[in-house]
């Protein structure tokens, strides 16, 4: 019992860490970002790199990926978002050409095999006669500080708040004097950080592979979609059920199915109630 | 027998109430100017009727019939149609297939197997003042003016015989409002009944027999359209008088 | 409909090519081809739904699927004759594809993307697990029964149902229902605003779609002999399917089959050079560049080479 709830507490922040990223860019162009789950592998592999290939230090390495993830969401936003005026279907189609390109850029440098990442803190704690890894446990807390900063930016700098203002209507933001270029640019360079942070320590949880970016983007989607459009709280509370849920599949049924109720909540919600359990009604 | 009957009709969003209590009558072959100031819930009134937006409470009846709860085709299957503020057409049709799909009967076969009435869609197309050879030109192409003389044809398309016209005037020129009220004078004379909302309050007079008028979703007066526009209560919300 | 000489001209020449093709071309050409023929099968069926009413499915991988598993399953594990196995499989696609896809076409724009891709992902996570004794697990389902022997026969299968099923969907979509559904992706409001019910012409383009994919997916595997999870409900083949329609030019008959033969024998062309993964990396960053280039596809990019030469001359 103890093992589940700490298990589902890692995991689930974790979850709201990946998820944060592709809510941002979600909740600002209404774009379904594919190539979201590039950042995440992107990220895990720089990490990967520049750690264990090169020797340099860890948080070289951590650093590298969130600039690397940064600059790829700024370059996206560049080449691709801007023009095609944002239309939502050319985006969407756009960006899940790009991930399969950025999947086959990383088997080109870095091979079809899987590779394990050395943990981030090597070590195990037995707390409560549950046994849990430093490296998960690093992983998580790390999440939480990067969600609580997330958190504390968007609604205490006037950036956050113009960024929420976009969010809510591109014109009126306009209007009332915010430049919702700027803001999206700005959105997507954090959205690509944040998802590089979140595959370090995705890839730390699982392993590095070129299709690792699927599962990733497909949680985000459920989490977000689930937990309501830009909804920063809607997005913890969900990342929680998923992320239980799936501990408890695991532990009560059987590890294939995993994803499976995930998949089934992403399709009842979005049948019975579109707009999220926590998102607000859009007409 | 009504054309429409709007009983205790109520809207809200939230806390916001958009359509409070309203009711009114719309006698089968009249013409009747909705009228208030921005955001005075005139659209949300044609959105209720068309079934786009579903009214909180109260009932809307046509023609003797309630329409309250069904779908936005199956009422202009009664025959009630609407305008947008905003015309919306189908941009990389032209105007002949434009005005083809509100032509369509709302059947799969008959879309599948049928042939189209194609002398039919360019007399809409003639009645509200487009060229033949502006039949074949794609909506994207069209000017304002002509963009809501399509969105004009495509309602009358649909074989509605009430039509509620929303801001049927805005963007266009003087001739294209003389042309469009000609238009809607002739219709009138062929019995069909309107409802209609206009800023333009010069070039809706003589288009109406009657006006109501509203603010915040409320009824303030009923009458015609001198009457309404004395009334007190509208001097002092529609017109800042007061 | 509006039928006119030229267009049955039209329509000769191009079967009149595809036929003569084995005469022209290696075995090993023409095993390319066949590919490209069921690609653009699966990519003609995308068309329909995504192309014209601007719905995006990521699903699609999900619907041919279904037509390959079940005409696999009824074959060999029950033994029916592939006569019947294969109009089973797209009434099973069609099926399978309503109970899990319909509801979702009351939602709109990204969230109807997100369902299909998410369906598709369920069944991939599914399949291998669920009746395994039927699926064959992760390892498939192998030695179906054959529909024709030599690539000159399959390729004249592959083709002769490409081009029937292209044939159909030119003329349904030069119906007024093809004009609806066009007009559904340009303004639903106003579709609806017109009078038709959406609902109804959205679920009858899906229909229409699926039944295409689950008839290009049995067909598929019968030729391929054997089938895996991993090999349709992958989004590597969304990948290939969607790209083929946007790169040929989506709401147009011609544009997928074009785009699915450019597609695939870019990758053939690219093999000498390029023998590893790097292919596929040129693949991608040519099917991204075009696609900025010229969202309309190699379609619009012909018709306005074409507008040019024409006014050249005049």
């Amino acid at each position: 019992m103890m093992q589940i709830i700490i298990q589902g507490l890692l995991l689930s922040g974790l979850y709201a860490l990946i998820a944060m990223g592709f809510m941002l860019i979600f909740s600002i162009g209404r774009t379904l970002n594919l190539a979201y789950g590039a950042y995440i592998m992107v990220g895990g592999y720089i990490y990967f790199w520049l750690s264990q290939q090169i020797g340099m230090p860890k948080v070289v390495g951590f650093l590298g990926a969130v600039v690397v993830g940064a600059i790829m969401g700024l370059l996206k936003h560049r080449l691709i978002v801007k023009p095609l005026k944002g239309d939502p279907v050319a985006v969407e189609i756009s960006t899940l050409i790009l991930a399969v390109i950025m999947q086959s850029a990383v088997v080109l440098l870095f091979g079809d095999a899987s590779k394990i990442l050395l943990p981030i803190i090597p070590g195990v704690v037995t707390i409560s006669g549950a046994q849990v890894t430093y490296n998960i446990l690093a992983a998580t807390v790390m999440s939480w500080v990067i969600i609580l900063a997330l958190y504390a930016f968007i609604r205490g700098t006037h950036t956050g708040r113009a960024m929420q203002a976009v969010s809510m209507d591109q014109k009126g933001a306009a209007i009332s004097g915010v430049d919702p270029d700027r803001i999206n640019m700005i959105t997507w360079a954090i959205s690509g950080g944040l998802g590089a942070a979140g595959g370090v320590f995705f890839a730390s949880y699982t392993q590095l592979s070129p299709t690792m970016w699927v599962a990733p983007v497909i949680i985000s989607v459920a989490i977000v979609i689930v937990g309501g459009i830009g909804s920063i709280i809607g997005t913890l509370i969900v990342a929680h059920i998923i992320g239980f849920l799936e501990i408890i599949v695991v532990a009560v049924w059987a590890p294939e199915l995993r994803g499976v109720f995930t998949m089934l909540l992403i399709i009842g919600v979005l049948i019975m109630r579109p707009q999220g359990l926590f998102g607000r009604e859009e007409h | 027998m009504n054309a429409l009957e709007i009983r205790n009709l109520v809207k809200r969003f939230g806390g916001l109430t958009a359509t409070n209590d309203l009711s009114f009558d719309l006698a089968q072959g009249e013409s009747l100017g909705l009228i208030g100031p921005n955001g005075a819930g005139k659209t949300t009134v044609f959105s209720q009727i068309m079934g786009e937006l579903r009214q909180t409470s109260g009932t809307i009846t046509f023609m003797g019939e309630e329409i309250s709860t069904l779908s936005t085709p199956d009422r202009i299957a009664k025959g009630v149609s609407r305008t947008y503020q905003v015309p919306r057409p189908f941009a990389d049709l032209s105007v002949r297939e434009n005005i083809r799909v509100g032509l369509m009967p709302d059947s799969l076969r008959a879309m599948i197997f049928g042939t189209g009435d194609t002398a039919r869609e360019g007399e809409i197309a003639q009645s509200v003042g487009f060229a033949t050879a502006d039949l074949d030109r794609p909506a994207t192409e069209l000017a304002m003016g002509d963009l809501r003389k399509l969105e004009f044809a495509r309602t009358l398309a649909t074989g509605a015989k009430v039509l509620l016209l929303d801001e049927v005037f805005a963007g266009l020129t003087t001739g294209e409002i003389a042309m469009i009220a000609e238009l809607i004078q002739d219709l009138r004379q062929r019995g069909f009944t309107f409802l209609m909302v206009s800023h333009d309050l010069p070039a809706m007079e003589p288009l109406i027999d009657r006006a109501i008028a509203i603010e915040r979703g409320t009824l303030l007066a009923n009458g015609s359209f001198k009457e309404v526009l004395a009334d007190h209560a509208v001097r002092a919300s529609y017109l800042g008088e007061g | 409909m509006n039928l006119r000489p030229h267009h049955f001209l039209l329509w000769a020449a191009f079967i009149a090519l595809m036929f003569a093709m084995p005469q022209f071309v290696g075995n090993g050409t023409l095993r390319t081809m066949i590919f490209a023929c069921y690609l653009a099968i699966f990519a003609i069926s995308w068309d329909i739904l995504s192309g014209r009413t601007g719905y995006i499915s990521f699903g699609h991988p999900f619907l041919v699927g279904i037509g390959a598993y079940t005409t696999a399953i009824l074959t060999r594990r029950y033994g029916f004759p592939v006569e019947a196995s294969i109009p089973l499989a797209v009434l099973f696609t069609m099926i399978g594809g309503l109970i899990v896809l319909l509801p979702a076409l009351r939602i709109k724009g990204s969230y109807f993307a997100l369902v299909t891709l998410a369906v598709m992902e369920l069944m991939y996570q599914l399949v291998p697990v669920v009746r395994p004794d039927l699926t064959g697990g992760t390892r498939g389902i192998s030695r179906l029964p054959a529909l024709t022997r030599g690539a000159e026969n399959g390729y004249y299968l592959a083709a002769g149902l490409m081009l029937a099923i292209a044939l159909f969907a030119w003329l349904l979509m030069r119906t007024r229902l093809g004009t609806a559904l066009w007009a559904i992706g340009m303004n639903e409001e106003s579709v609806r605003g017109s009078g038709l019910s959406t609902t109804r012409l959205k679920s009858f383009a899906f229909l229409v779609s699926a039944a295409i994919a689950g008839l290009g997916g049995a067909f598929y595997a019968h030729y391929l002999g054997t089938i895996t999870p991993r090999a349709f409900f992958d989004i590597n083949v969304l990948f290939q399917i969607i790209v083929a329609v946007l790169i040929g030019g989506a709401g147009t008959i011609l544009g997928p089959i074009i785009g699915a033969f450019f597609m695939v024998f870019m990758l053939e062309w690219l093999r000498p050079f390029l023998p590893g993964q790097e292919r596929f990396f040129v693949y991608g960053l040519i099917a991204l560049l075009l696609y900025m280039y010229q969202p309309k596809g190699i379609m619009a990019i012909i018709d306005s080479g074409w507008a040019k030469l024409r006014g050249a001359r005049t």
